[in-house]
C-alpha cells in the first residue's frame, strides 16, 4: 500500500501547502519532513516494531488538515484543581489562559515565534510518523518553564471533531523545563463523536538539570478514531520525568515514546494502562535509553483486552556503554478477557556495560481463579467479581495519578467503558 | 443446620472425600481434625462450592435445603462463610468496599435495602476494635501487604460483619502466634449463638483451648473415623493420629 499512499500524501501536500501556516513550520521544513518520510516509507505490519499497530486507516485517511473548526465544544470534564486549561480543536488553539507565573505558553497561531522554534527529535524509525505531523501541523504549543519555577499545572485538551475523510489533525506540543523547575501537565485527547478521526500528535520534552515533570496522558478518543502519537524526551542531569498514560479510546492507537537520559542521575518512569474492547487495537512502544551514568528508568504496563481487542506493549531498555550504575525495572502484565482477544508484551533489554541492575517481568493471563473464588465466596456476583478484578488490575497504574479529581475522572471513564459504573461506582 | 451424608468428592480426578457423614446441629461448634492430606480443606472448599472440587456422590443439606445445588455466591448469601487458610491479596479492591458489597449482596438476597453507610462504618469499626485491627486497614487493598496474622484477623472480621449462619474456618489457627490466636478465638466466640453453627477445621488442638467445641470429629482418608467431645482433641494431642490411621486401614 505504501507507494500509493505516499503518492497521495505528496499530492495532498501539494494541494494544501500554500495554506499551511509558515509561522508554525515553514515550507522548506515541511517539504524536508515529507521527503524524509517518503524515503523511509510508511510503517507497515511487517516492520518488527509496528506489527501490533492497526495501520489500515492510513489507506483511506485524508492527510490534509481539517479546514473547519466546529463551532461548539463537546462537554468537557471539570478542570482539575490547580491546572490551567488550554483547549485545542482539531489541532488548533481554541481557548485557554491562566498559566502560572514563570510558565510561558506560546502558540504558533498567535504569531508567537517561540512556539515554532523547535522540532521533534525523530531519531528512530519508530518515530517516523512525527514527520507526518511536521509536514501538516497547523498549530503548535510550546510550554516553557523558567529555571527554578515551582509551577502548578497546565492541562492541554485536544479535541478531534472531524472524520478522517474530512482531514486529519496534528496536535504539536513542546514541554521545556528550565533547571530546578517543576511542572505537572495533563494531556488529554478526546473525541467529539464516533467520527473516525485521524490524529497524529508529536510531543517534545526537554528537561534541564534537576527539572521535574509529571505528565498525565489520557487518550479517550471516539471509538472509530485513530491516534498515532510520537513523544521524544531528553533528560539532563538529575532531571525527573514521570509519565502516566491511560489509553481507553480510539479504534486504533499507537504511541511511540523515546526517552533519552543524557544527564547523570536522570530518572524516567512510565506507567501505562490500556483498556481495549471490541475491535480496538492499543499499542505502545517505549524506548528508555540510558546514556549517562547512574540513570534510572521504570516501565510499568497493565493492559486488558476483551472480545476481539488487542493491547500491546513493546518496551525496550538500552543501556549505553557510559551508563554505569544504571537501574532499570520493567513490570508488564496483560489480562486476557475472552478467547479472541490478544495481549502482546515484549520486554527487551540491550546492555552494553557492566555494573547495572536491570530487572524485567512480563506475564499475560486470565483472571486469577483464587481471587475470583474469594469474591464469590463473599457473595459477590460472578460478573461483578470479574469487573472488580479487572478494575483492581488497572489500579496498579491508576493509583499513581496524584491529583484526586483527575484520578476520579479517569476512573469514572474506565468504569463506564467496562459498563460497570453503576455497580462499582462506590469504589471511587 | 448442616447434614452431610455419604459425601464423595474428587479434585483433579482423585477421590479425596470417600463417604463422609457429618451432622452439625444449630448453635453448635464442631471441630474437624485430622492428619495432613486427610481431606479437611477439601471438605471446607466443597461446602463453599469451589470450582474444581467435584462432588461425585452423597448429599449436603443446609437448613434443610440442598446446598450443592447452589452456586458459591448463593451459598454465601444464604449464610455460609468460608474462612480461608490462605486468604488472597486483592490489591486495588479495598477492604471496606468488599465488606460492604458482601453485606449488601446478602441483604439484596433477603429482599432488604442496602445498609446505611454511616451505621455500617460504625459497626465495622466496632468489630475492628474487637479484632485489634488498625482502622487504616479498611482503606487498604483486600489483605494487601497484610502479615499472615493480619490476614486471618481480617477473615474473622469479615465473618463478624457478615454474621453467617454457618462459618467454616479452614485452619484459621495456622501460622498464628499465641496473641493472634487468642484474638481470633475471641472473635469466633463472640459469634456463638443458638441460631449459628461453626465448623473449625484444624490440625492442632491448641485452637480448641480457646474455642471449646461441642463435638470433635477425626477425618482420616476422606472419612470421619471417630467422633467425641472435646476430650478427643486432648487425646489426639497426646497420642497423635497414627493409631487412628492404622485403625482406619
Amino acid at each position: 500500500m505504501s507507494t500509493a499512499v505516499l503518492n497521495r500524501l505528496k499530492d495532498e501536500f501539494g494541494a494544501v501547502r500554500a495554506a499551511l501556516p509558515p509561522g508554525v513550520i515553514d515550507e522548506p521544513r515541511r517539504r524536508e519532513a515529507l521527503e524524509a518520510l517518503c524515503a523511509q516509507g510508511l510503517p507497515a505490519a511487517r516492520d518488527e516494531n509496528w506489527r501490533y499497530t492497526d495501520l489500515r486507516i492510513l489507506e483511506q485517511a485524508r492527510f490534509a488538515p481539517v479546514q473547519t473548526q466546529a463551532a461548539a465544544l463537546p462537554p468537557l470534564p471539570e478542570v482539575p484543581e490547580g491546572f490551567a486549561r488550554y483547549v485545542f480543536v482539531d489541532g488548533q488553539l481554541h481557548s485557554g489562559a491562566g498559566a502560572a507565573h514563570g510558565v510561558a505558553v506560546h502558540t504558533a497561531r498567535a504569531d508567537d515565534a517561540s512556539a515554532a522554534a523547535w522540532r521533534l527529535e525523530a531519531r528512530l524509525p519508530e518515530a517516523r510518523l512525527a514527520l507526518l505531523n511536521e509536514t501538516f501541523a497547523t498549530d503548535a504549543v510550546s510550554i516553557e518553564v523558567a529555571a527554578g519555577t515551582q509551577a502548578a499545572g497546565i492541562e492541554l485538551v485536544f479535541i478531534a471533531s472531524a472524520a478522517a475523510t474530512e482531514g486529519a489533525s496534528y496536535p504539536r506540543v513542546r514541554l521545556a523545563l528550565g533547571a530546578h523547575s517543576r511542572l505537572s501537565v495533563i494531556e488529554r485527547h478526546l473525541g467529539r463523536t464516533e467520527a473516525p478521526s485521524l490524529v497524529t500528535s508529536a510531543v517534545q520534552v526537554d528537561l534541564a538539570a534537576h527539572a521535574a515533570l509529571t505528565h498525565y496522558r489520557v487518550q479517550q478518543l471516539g471509538g472509530q478514531a485513530a491516534w498515532f502519537d510520537t513523544l521524544s524526551a531528553e533528560l539532563a542531569a538529575d532531571a525527573r520525568y514521570e509519565m502516566l498514560a491511560v489509553g481507553a479510546g480510539a479504534l486504533s492507537a499507537r504511541s511511540t515514546v523515546h526517552a533519552r537520559l543524557t544527564g547523570r542521575g536522570a530518572e524516567f518512569s512510565l506507567a501505562a494502562a490500556a483498556l481495549a474492547d471490541g475491535q480496538q487495537s492499543l499499542d505502545l512502544y517505549a524506548l528508555s535509553e540510558h546514556i549517562a551514568p547512574r540513570t534510572r528508568t521504570e516501565q510499568t504496563f497493565r493492559g486488558i483486552a476483551s472480545n476481539r481487542a488487542r493491547a500491546a506493549f513493546n518496551g525496550k531498555v538500552v543501556v549505553r556503554e557510559e551508563a554505569r550504575g544504571t537501574d532499570s525495572r520493567q513490570s508488564l502484565r496483560g489480562l486476557l478477557d475472552g478467547a479472541q482477544c490478544e495481549i502482546d508484551l515484549r520486554p527487551q533489554l540491550e546492555i552494553y556495560t557492566d555494573e547495572v541492575s536491570c530487572s524485567h517481568g512480563a506475564t499475560a493471563g486470565k483472571l486469577d481463579e483464587n481471587m475470583l473464588f474469594y469474591l464469590l465466596s463473599r457473595g459477590i456476583a460472578p460478573e461483578a467479581a470479574q469487573h472488580l478484578l479487572k478494575w483492581a488490575f488497572l489500579e496498579d497504574v491508576i493509583a499513581k495519578i496524584t491529583p484526586s479529581d483527575l484520578r476520579r475522572q479517569i476512573e469514572t471513564t474506565l468504569l463506564g467503558q467496562m459498563r460497570e459504573l453503576d455497580t462499582l461506582k462506590e469504589l471511587l | 443446620m448442616l447434614t452431610i451424608k455419604n459425601l464423595h468428592a474428587t479434585v483433579d480426578g482423585q477421590e479425596i472425600l470417600k463417604g463422609l457423614d457429618l451432622e452439625v446441629p444449630e448453635g453448635e461448634v464442631h471441630a474437624i481434625m485430622g492428619p495432613n492430606g486427610s481431606g479437611k480443606s477439601t471438605l471446607a472448599h466443597v461446602l463453599a462450592g469451589r470450582p474444581g472440587y467435584t462432588v461425585t456422590a452423597g448429599s449436603v443439606h443446609f437448613k434443610g435445603h440442598d446446598l450443592l445445588a447452589l452456586s458459591p455466591e448463593e451459598r454465601a448469601r444464604e449464610g455460609v462463610f468460608l474462612g480461608f487458610q490462605y486468604p488472597v491479596e486483592i490489591p486495588g479492591v479495598n477492604n471496606v468496599y468488599l465488606l460492604k458489597a458482601a453485606v449488601n449482596a446478602a441483604r439484596a438476597h433477603r429482599g432488604e435495602p442496602e445498609v446505611d453507610a454511616f451505621e455500617f462504618l460504625t459497626l465495622v469499626r466496632e468489630k475492628m476494635r474487637l479484632m485489634r485491627m488498625d482502622e487504616s486497614m479498611l482503606s487498604r487493598g483486600v489483605n494487601e501487604g497484610f502479615s499472615g496474622g493480619e490476614k486471618k484477623r481480617n477473615e474473622i472480621l469479615q465473618m463478624l460483619v457478615l454474621e453467617p449462619s454457618l462459618a467454616v474456618l479452614d485452619e484459621t489457627d495456622s501460622g498464628l502466634d499465641i496473641d493472634a490466636l487468642k484474638i481470633v478465638a475471641h472473635g469466633v466466640n463472640t459469634l456463638r449463638a443458638p441460631n449459628r453453627s461453626q465448623l473449625l477445621v484444624t490440625h492442632y488442638q491448641r485452637l480448641l483451648e480457646h474455642i471449646v467445641p461441642d463435638r470433635v470429629h477425626v477425618l482420616v482418608k476422606g472419612r470421619i473415623v471417630r467422633s467425641g467431645d472435646r476430650t478427643l482433641a486432648l487425646e489426639l494431642e497426646q497420642r497423635g493420629y497414627d493409631w487412628l490411621i492404622s485403625e482406619a486401614a
